[in-house]
């Protein structure tokens, strides 16, 4: 039952017992009613998943033909045969998705579980504020619970309910449970869409909390990259992806002056958020500004780099992105390692209740590798202290680990070129013939290809000679390593109500051509490079683009031929021609966030409780697209599901197959682009825009053409759509050498015609495509699929029909 | 006489995955001589060859893809690879659509084609990114089998009918086997 209204009538009751949680009494509060589904469970959005997979197809690529999750197997499923529980492969593979989608929302909710507990036991309960100018202020948690959180506690409910839904989906992959594949991915897009809410809790909770910026346009620009960690302090690295003990750390290095002998260097997410503490001015438990003191190490590809780079001393790992023999590489480089929570142990004993000294007095002197301390706090403690005592005692160990010319020269010596490592190379890089070139004295192949590596070290895994490949990129970079410093600009969460109201109509007409997110990890076909590529390609052509996470990270350690980074060549605003960095993997919210604000802020949509009404506009009239360009977790495969269901297409690596699901669209059947002309209530034949859901490039080139083409929308005007197509063709020209084969399709008038190819494009509909023109007044009389019309009004939901019957 | 029959490039030996944990199940691609590829995608009657972005690793190989192209098997250029293409000058039955779509496609019988003929009995993958192209003849050896899954890349594929085994290494044998491919198609 909802309960819309704060007061009820009992009448002729007895012996009945009510039971009172939280009465609603948002409806005087918020000027929006209750929409239709307050906390929608398993089924509720069902019909809105089914919609877009009846456009966009399911498409399953399997990476094994047979099933051994239950006793009866291995099923051999080969040819989408049935294994004995009467399992297809289709749905086998629709079970391992939604399985997959439940590890990433489960580590993204379980990462907000503990900030909440850590928030309330370290801070106190605090007010909900994020400021005068964001007063839609957590538009995925009041989409989908139809409630407005006013303190922290209160973000308890939208906890309670991911938790709830999380335990029933997991049921569903039990066997003998589901077992149709497209109810597993109405599932999968369940889990994708609780994962959005439970990152927007974390980075919520954490905003306010850790006082970070609030829509900081301007957020500081700070170091990034190995070579700022300052060799003649202790360097303590914290790594993961939950703030808790590294900012205590901090406030416990800047209680106790001790940056001059201490500094303190992220990797992966943790960077991000550690050097977002402090930059606002509301909690008075935070240093400010402290968050401009940390360095930015690096994206977790770079950690066995690191590793190896000889630039810690001591390491503090949280959760999510830790290399699980993390602490196999600092237990052979005595650098001591402090695990601090309890998603990741590594066997190591729990010393939380044991006094520091003693803890750190172990540590320094190498009598244990590493401790478990599961108190923020005293872990914090644990780790300044551990890496200023410990930086002298480890000179030697350091020293032994960086390997020399001469072993260097062994190395190479023992290499056989049996290419076992490059059969198991991501990138496919030949090594090998990295190493024939290190024979002949030339290092420069090693340096080149630096970048490319992922740093998973599957080489060194199978090198029958037990050569340390990863060793040898160390040697051939140490001068790149210590030169590795570059300015990366630090998270500015949401996006401003302001920022929202200005480029609203420009998004959905159009003449901003789109919002290009840029997320992801490590796993890059062709390097990190590609990260930087790829966002200054669509800034220089005038698009809002997002970023977040290692994605972020790695864009910025590039340059111009002007020496400038990313982020000193454009600007942090929310708008066209701008790269806003939005902070973590949980920050990664802000940007559904901003797609949901331009439904609710810009056209006054009621999003309260009305997630596929939003998700419809959002589909319709928001060109915006996801690229998760070398994701590598559970994670980025439910954040980009939980993006595919609030109607963001999202363009994935070549390496993304290994998710084994995407959704692609149909040009060739007219019946599934049919939508409904809300204001009559007509149904009308669109162009495929946006063609898919999920899409998979092969390279950087290809995804740039792909991300242009899904920011077309039906209800771009003909302004929006000249510029849309122009950035398309022009993109395609410029990588491709030519016009793509389809722009014809997205063509309504002639006044659809990018400028610079009108003449050309007018030809070549006339002779190639059969379409009738009266040249004398330069129209198109014949030919389109439908016609330009500025107030057509697409939607998907019958509820949205204007007209009175 | 026998002895001075030429025996060709042996192109079935290596039958590993060339990315070795790519090991799917019981069916795996069985490797064989190019003049027997070369035969089995003369025999077809819609084949399409499809190529990728590893040619510009080697360039020469478009220049044989055009020759297979002459012999009127049309070409999906997928990824940019059309640039090569483009460069050549020869676009004459040549496609520009990227893998993921034209397999997402292939799967279905009633596809109209890229030249609105109908779907293709036969696909033969070159120069494509392997981990990304062991995935996609892994969609159509489960969701459809009405497609032959054809090799003639460097790599062995597991999950295609046909392929030859991993010639990444031996550059010029490789090149040797696709000539002797072509041959084979225009006899």
């Amino acid at each position: 039952m909802v309960t819309t209204k704060g007061s009820f009538a009992v009448e002729d009751m007895k012996n009945v017992q009510i039971n009172i949680g939280a009465v609603v009494k948002e409806e005087e509060e918020w000027d929006q009613p209750m929409g239709p589904y307050p906390k929608p469970n398993v089924a509720t959005l069902r019909d809105w998943d089914f919609k877009l997979a009846n456009r966009y197809k399911i498409f399953y690529a399997p990476a094994d033909d047979t099933c051994t999750l239950c006793t009866y197997g291995p099923c051999d499923l080969t040819g989408n045969k049935k294994g004995a529980c009467g399992l297809d492969m289709a749905g086998y593979c629709g079970k391992i998705v939604l399985i997959a989608c439940l590890m990433g929302c489960c580590a993204h909710a379980a990462h907000g579980r503990h900030l909440y507990h850590w928030c309330l036991d370290r801070f106190g309960d605090m007010k909900f504020d994020m400021g005068d100018e964001i007063l839609v202020d957590s538009p995925l948690y009041q989409t989908i619970m139809g409630t407005k959180p006013k303190t922290l506690k209160e973000f308890g409910d939208g906890l309670s309910y991911v938790e709830e839904q999380v335990v029933q989906l997991m049921a569903a992959t039990h066997t003998g449970q589901e077992g149709y594949y497209g109810d597993f991915e109405s599932k999968a897009l369940h889990a994708g869409m609780l994962d959005l809410l439970g990152m927007e809790i974390c980075d919520m909770l954490q905003i306010v909390a850790y006082d970070m910026p609030r829509g900081a346009a301007d957020a500081p620009l700070i170091e990034i990259g190995m070579g700022t960690l300052d060799q003649n302090k202790g360097v303590l690295i914290a790594y993961g992806h939950n703030l808790a003990a590294g900012a205590e750390a901090m406030i416990y290095a800047e209680a106790n002056n001790l940056w001059d002998k201490v500094d303190i260097g992220g990797v992966c997410c943790t960077a991000h958020d550690l050097n977002r503490i402090g930059l606002a001015a509301g909690n008075p438990s935070i240093p400010k500004n402290i968050g401009m003191k940390p360095k930015v190490a690096g994206a977790m590809g770079w950690w066995r780099k690191m590793v190896r780079s000889g630039v810690m001393d001591c390491v503090m790992v949280d959760e999510q992105c830790v290399f699980c023999d993390v602490l196999e590489d600092t237990q052979k480089r005595k650098i001591p390692l402090i695990a601090t929570t309890d998603k990741i142990m590594l066997g190591l004993p729990d010393r939380t209740n044991d006094p520091v000294d003693q803890i750190v007095d172990d540590l320094v002197n190498f009598k244990m590798p590493g401790v478990a301390v599961l108190d923020p706090k005293k872990a914090g403690e644990v780790g300044i202290r551990t890496a200023i005592a410990v930086k002298p005692k480890r000179s030697e160990a350091k020293a032994q680990n960086l390997i020399t010319d001469t072993q260097f020269k062994e190395y190479l010596e023992k290499c056989t070129g049996c290419n076992q490592c490059v059969f198991v190379c991501p990138p496919h890089t030949n090594i090998g013939d990295l190493i024939q070139e290190a024979v002949k004295g030339n290092l420069e192949p090693f340096s080149a290809l630096y970048e490319t590596c992922v740093g998973c070290a599957r080489c060194e895994e199978v090198c029958p000679q037990g050569i340390p490949i990863m060793d040898l990129y160390e040697y051939a970079n140490r001068d790149y390593i210590k030169g590795q410093k570059f300015k990366m600009r630090s998270g500015r969460g949401p996006a401003r109500d302001t920022e929202i109201r200005a480029v609203g109509a420009p998004i959905v007409l159009g003449t901003i051509p789109g919002v290009i997110a840029l997320v992801g990890c490590s796993n890059y076909p062709k390097g990190t490079k590609e990260a930087y590529d790829m966002a200054k390609e669509f800034a220089d052509r005038g698009y809002i683009v997002v970023t977040s996470g290692c994605m972020a990270m790695d864009m910025s350690l590039y340059t111009n031929e002007e020496g400038k980074t990313i982020w000193e060549q454009f600007g942090g605003a929310f708008d066209g021609r701008n790269v806003c960095n939005v902070g973590s993997c949980v920050a990664n919210a802000n940007i559904a966030d901003a797609a949901i604000k331009v439904a609710t802020i810009f056209a006054h949509r009621n999003h309260r409780a009305n997630f596929d009404d939003i998700a419809d506009y959002i589909l319709s009239k928001v060109g915006a697209c996801g690229v998760a360009w070398g994701p590598y977790s559970q994670k980025a495969a439910s954040i980009a599901t939980g993006c595919n269901r609030l109607g963001i297409p999202v363009v994935v690596s070549p390496h993304s197959v290994m998710y084994r699901r995407s959704f692609m669209g149909r040009m060739d059947k007219p019946e599934d682009w049919m939508v409904i002309d809300a204001r009559d209530g007509k149904m009308q034949q669109i162009e495929p825009a946006p063609e898919a859901m999920l899409y998979i490039a092969e390279t950087k080139e290809e995804a740039m053409l792909e991300m242009a083409k899904l920011c077309l929308r039906p209800s771009d005007n003909s302004m929006g759509r000249s510029i849309k197509l122009n950035h398309y063709c022009d993109i395609s020209i410029k990588y491709c050498g030519k016009l793509p084969d389809d722009w014809h399709i997205f063509v309504r008038d002639a006044k659809d015609l990018p400028i610079t190819y009108k003449d050309k494009m007018m030809k070549e509909l006339e002779e190639k495509h059969g379409w009738k023109i009266d040249w004398k007044n330069k129209k198109i009389t014949e030919g389109p699929l439908r016609p330009a019309d500025v107030s057509f009004d697409p939607t998907n939901i019958p509820r949205k029909i204007r007209a009175k019957k | 006489m026998a002895g001075e029959v030429k025996k060709g490039i042996d192109t079935t030996k290596n039958a590993i995955p060339f990315e070795m944990a790519q090991i799917p199940g019981p069916e795996m691609a069985k490797t064989y001589m190019p003049k027997v590829i070369g035969a089995i995608i003369k025999k077809a009657k819609r084949p399409l060859l499809v190529v990728g972005a590893e040619l510009f690793d080697d360039p020469v190989m478009f220049d044989k893809i055009i020759e297979i192209g002459k012999t009127g098997i049309p070409i999906a250029a997928t990824a940019h690879s059309v640039k090569g293409f483009v460069d050549r000058g020869y676009l004459d039955n040549v496609y520009q659509i990227g893998l993921h779509p034209l397999t997402a496609h292939l799967r279905f019988d009633d596809w109209i084609g890229l030249d609105g003929k109908g779907n293709y009995d036969a696909v033969i993958f070159m120069g494509i990114f392997y981990k990304f192209a062991n995935a996609m003849f892994s969609t159509l050896k489960h969701f459809n089998r009405n497609i032959k899954r054809v090799s003639i890349d460097r790599y062995y594929h597991v999950n295609a009918d046909m392929t030859f085994g991993n010639m990444a290494f031996i550059p010029d044998d490789y090149h040797a086997a696709v000539d002797e491919v072509i041959e084979a198609l225009k006899k």
